[in-house]
């Protein structure tokens, strides 16, 4: 979560220009956005309005401006680990999932590839054009150590470098061996940002830093035992990601910065929401 | 490019061994005649005990012909021996230098490094009197020239049991004492194991209890902080050490090995080497800190493994890991084993150590224990007398670091900056003033830098990160002090 400025709130404006919506606002104010699965006996509950929503702030109630559903253009950054232990059939299944994935794109939905090993490369920066990128996922292959945290943070940078809705998918079938930055510095930025994150983790290791990392963000950590069903993992978070609701407000009655608990919830029906616990605003 | 990282771990052994007790019939004592050079023939006998022997034979051979520094036909010859062979010769070895040291002495007890029971080691008498005459050849006490000072070696020399090999390791042994060094086969015997171990693909087996008072030693194989496999291996380390151990400096009248350079330098050396290449084994260090507990380069070597220890590659591997049963691996959690690095640097400091080095992995350290404010002083001591450009870009990384924790954002951009500037094609710096830059709310900054890192994998030379190598680059010394080491023994063999 991140509070954005007047860029993020025109943006947002832009893009819904065309829908029935048309929510305006204030260039000078910042915008916190909270990206919620709404569910109900675990299929999605559709046809929410801001009216619909109930948001507090650290306790405080919140105003929903806006949510959008489907509606803005997703940015889907792929985080792979390409350290030596990715090869042979996971590396094909990994190579597979992530083709899976661009498959399933839409039109204005761009993607990117970071992979991360002892060293953090950019497969291929955030696209609308799929060919350079189906290209880059070919092109992998695994050598060296593993720096989760750091391919974790670049994944994040990159999801944030545009306007958008900013899905991270990262695979990892190894704990982190080698990164810079530790685990504490990326899960603050995590809390700043407003990229999802789905991990998926393969193997007997215990997955903390992912978990903690898909629950700050919102997002959701898969363990898997095998890569055999990577790509129907893979398109499921798609899938479930487009069954998101952004839901928009202008922060009031609470301090700007630190820890911000929030809680989203509906009014008047039954549903499970999944969205992120809070947020980091401010210098840390 | 694979890394392999090796782990020690100790077996509690509790049955005293059968083998030990076996006869041997006196008639089967021939002599093993001297092979060519090069073409050393299998060993031949006639019983197990009599194998047992005649490998302590050709073992004290290989000793005499091995090249140090080389994987030489006698170091390929004992690297060819299987772990339980390693562990009767170990057994034999240790009575054969207890004979070297006190000839009078007629029965053995034997403790193996991490056993908290000796056993006693029984031979028949006919196998005794054979032992007593390889510890005779060894000592220098019987060949041509050589003086017999031992009525027992007299007797063995009646019995004119040696070959010509036998009898040019006894003429070798004299004279070394001659030159007054008492030490020939226990120096000698401790570089070629330590060379076998370093040199020789490794020989292992599927991990059994052996049963023995002989050490076993078991390898964990580490690749992308998980352990791949689990083998026994062969225990010349273990044999190494052990015959160091008796080692009697010049003019000392009993082994005291913490008096000798040679073993100093050895332990050095070899603790280095295991370090330069991920070969860790626990033992190692601490019998070197038994030996000697207040050299400053061991203290800071053993700061180091336990440096090491606590990286999340080790960590993660050893929490994921089934050990075998019996078996540990003597490694704590991360932050146990930053108490002990921490307390390792603070007794090298303690010991003198000028070592700028030290100040650097001692931040390090104290770094990653939170002590943010020490951190910082012990990088800038290590950073003020540190000219080598890759400590220092240990250095002003580590000191960024400590300077962002205590919320001097400003100093810790520019010390980034400056590791930046050190090594131009390392990530990590750059990794750094981004996620500083996120943190205080300046994206711009974040993702500039952030494509500083991408635009790594363009540049016309690879990338180079020396945090990559940061948990062995303290051991990029290591082949110079071997080579120091073998210096004085390729001198003896020239001469």
């Amino acid at each position: 979560m991140t509070l954005r400025g007047a860029f993020t709130a025109l943006l947002l404006s832009t893009a819904l220009s065309a829908q029935t919506q048309s929510p305006v606002f204030s260039t000078k104010v910042e915008v916190v956005r909270v990206d919620a699965l709404v569910t109900d006996s675990g299929r999605p509950v559709l046809g929410l309005g801001p009216a619909d929503f109930e948001v507090l702030d650290n306790g405080v109630p919140q105003a929903v401006e806006f949510v959008s559903y489907d509606q803005i253009p997703l940015n889907v950054v792929l985080a792979f680990d390409m350290s030596e232990s990715v090869a042979g059939e996971r590396l094909a299944h990994l190579r597979s999932a992530g083709t899976a994935v661009l498959a399933g794109l839409k039109r204005n939905d761009q993607a990117a590839l970071v992979t991360f090993n002892n060293q953090i490369m950019l497969g291929a920066a955030l696209t609308g054009d799929l060919g350079p990128l189906r290209e880059a996922i070919e092109d992998v292959a695994g050598v060296g150590d593993t720096s989760l945290v750091d391919g974790v943070y670049a994944g994040i940078t990159v999801g944030e470098s545009d306007a958008g809705r900013a899905l991270l998918i990262v695979f990892s079938d190894g704990l982190d061996t080698l990164s810079w930055l530790s685990s504490a510095a990326v899960l603050d930025t995590a809390k700043r940002s407003d990229v999802v994150v789905y991990a998926v983790s393969v193997g007997k290791v215990k997955a903390d830093f992912l978990r903690d990392l898909a629950s700050f963000s919102g997002g959701r950590l898969f363990e898997l035992e095998k890569t055999a069903n990577l790509s129907a993992t893979f398109v499921s978070i798609l899938e479930e990601f487009r069954q998101r609701y952004l839901v928009s407000y202008t922060p009031r009655g609470v301090s700007r910065d630190g820890w911000h608990r929030l809680e989203v919830r509906l009014k008047g029906k039954r549903a499970t929401i999944k969205a992120r616990p809070g947020y980091l605003a401010g210098p840390g | 490019m694979r890394r392999v990282l090796l782990l020690a771990a100790s077996i509690v052994i509790v049955n005293a061994p059968s083998h030990a007790r076996s006869r041997f019939d006196i008639s089967s004592q021939n002599t093993v005649a001297g092979p060519e050079r090069g073409q050393r023939a299998p060993i031949k006998a006639e019983s197990e005990m009599d194998a047992r022997l005649a490998r302590v034979e050709r073992w004290l051979k290989a000793v005499l012909h091995h090249k140090p520094g080389e994987p030489d036909d006698a170091a390929r010859e004992v690297n060819g021996w299987s772990n339980s062979e390693l562990r009767s010769l170990w057994i034999d070895t240790n009575v054969v230098v207890k004979l070297i040291r006190n000839p009078k002495a007629a029965s053995f007890s034997i403790r193996a490094e991490g056993q908290s029971r000796s056993q006693d080691v029984h031979y028949a008498p006919a196998d005794f009197a054979r032992l007593r005459a390889l510890a005779c050849a060894a000592d220098g006490q019987i060949g041509a020239g050589a003086i017999v000072e031992s009525p027992r070696c007299l007797e063995t020399l009646v019995f004119g049991r040696l070959d010509d090999e036998l009898r040019d390791l006894a003429r070798h042994a004299h004279a070394s004492k001659q030159r007054g060094d008492d030490n020939y086969v226990l120096r000698r015997g401790a570089i070629l194991e330590a060379d076998v171990a370093m040199l020789l693909p490794h020989n292992s087996e599927p991990v059994a209890s052996s049963g023995g008072p002989a050490p076993d030693r078991f390898r964990m194989h580490l690749a992308d902080g998980q352990g791949t496999a689990f083998r026994q291996v062969a225990i010349h380390w273990e044999l190494a050490r052990m015959l160091l151990d008796f080692v009697k400096p010049s003019g000392a009248d009993r082994a005291a090995p913490g008096r000798d350079d040679m073993v100093r330098d050895w332990y050095r050396a070899t603790a280095s080497w295991m370090q330069d290449r991920e070969d860790y084994d626990d033992m190692h260090l601490d019998r070197a800190r038994q030996i000697f507990p207040a050299d400053p380069v061991i203290l800071f070597l053993s700061g180091c493994q336990r440096e090491v220890y606590a990286a999340p590659r080790i960590q993660s591997a050893v929490r994921s890991a089934v050990a075998p049963p019996g078996t540990i691996f003597g490694i704590a959690s991360d932050r146990g084993e930053l108490h002990h690095a921490e307390d390792y640097y603070r007794r090298a400091l303690a010991a003198g150590s000028s070592l700028p080095e030290l100040h650097l992995r001692f931040g390090h350290v104290l770094l990653l224990l939170e002590h943010e404010a020490d951190a910082a002083q012990q990088l800038r001591v290590a950073l003020e007398r540190e000219g080598d450009p890759l400590l220092r870009y240990y250095g002003q990384l580590f000191l960024g670091a400590a300077e962002e924790r205590l919320g001097h954002g400003d100093v810790a951009r520019q010390t980034y900056r400056e590791a930046a500037a050190l090594y131009p094609n390392a990530q990590s710096p750059h990794l750094a003033l981004s996620a500083l830059a996120r943190r205080l709310g300046d994206r711009a900054t974040a993702l500039a830098e952030m494509h500083i890192v991408f635009e790594l994998q363009h540049a016309d030379s690879p990338p180079d990160d020396p945090w990559w190598t940061y948990y062995r680059s303290q051991a990029r010394n290591a082949d110079d002090l071997l080579e120091s080491l073998w210096r004085p023994f390729l001198t003896e063999v020239d001469r």
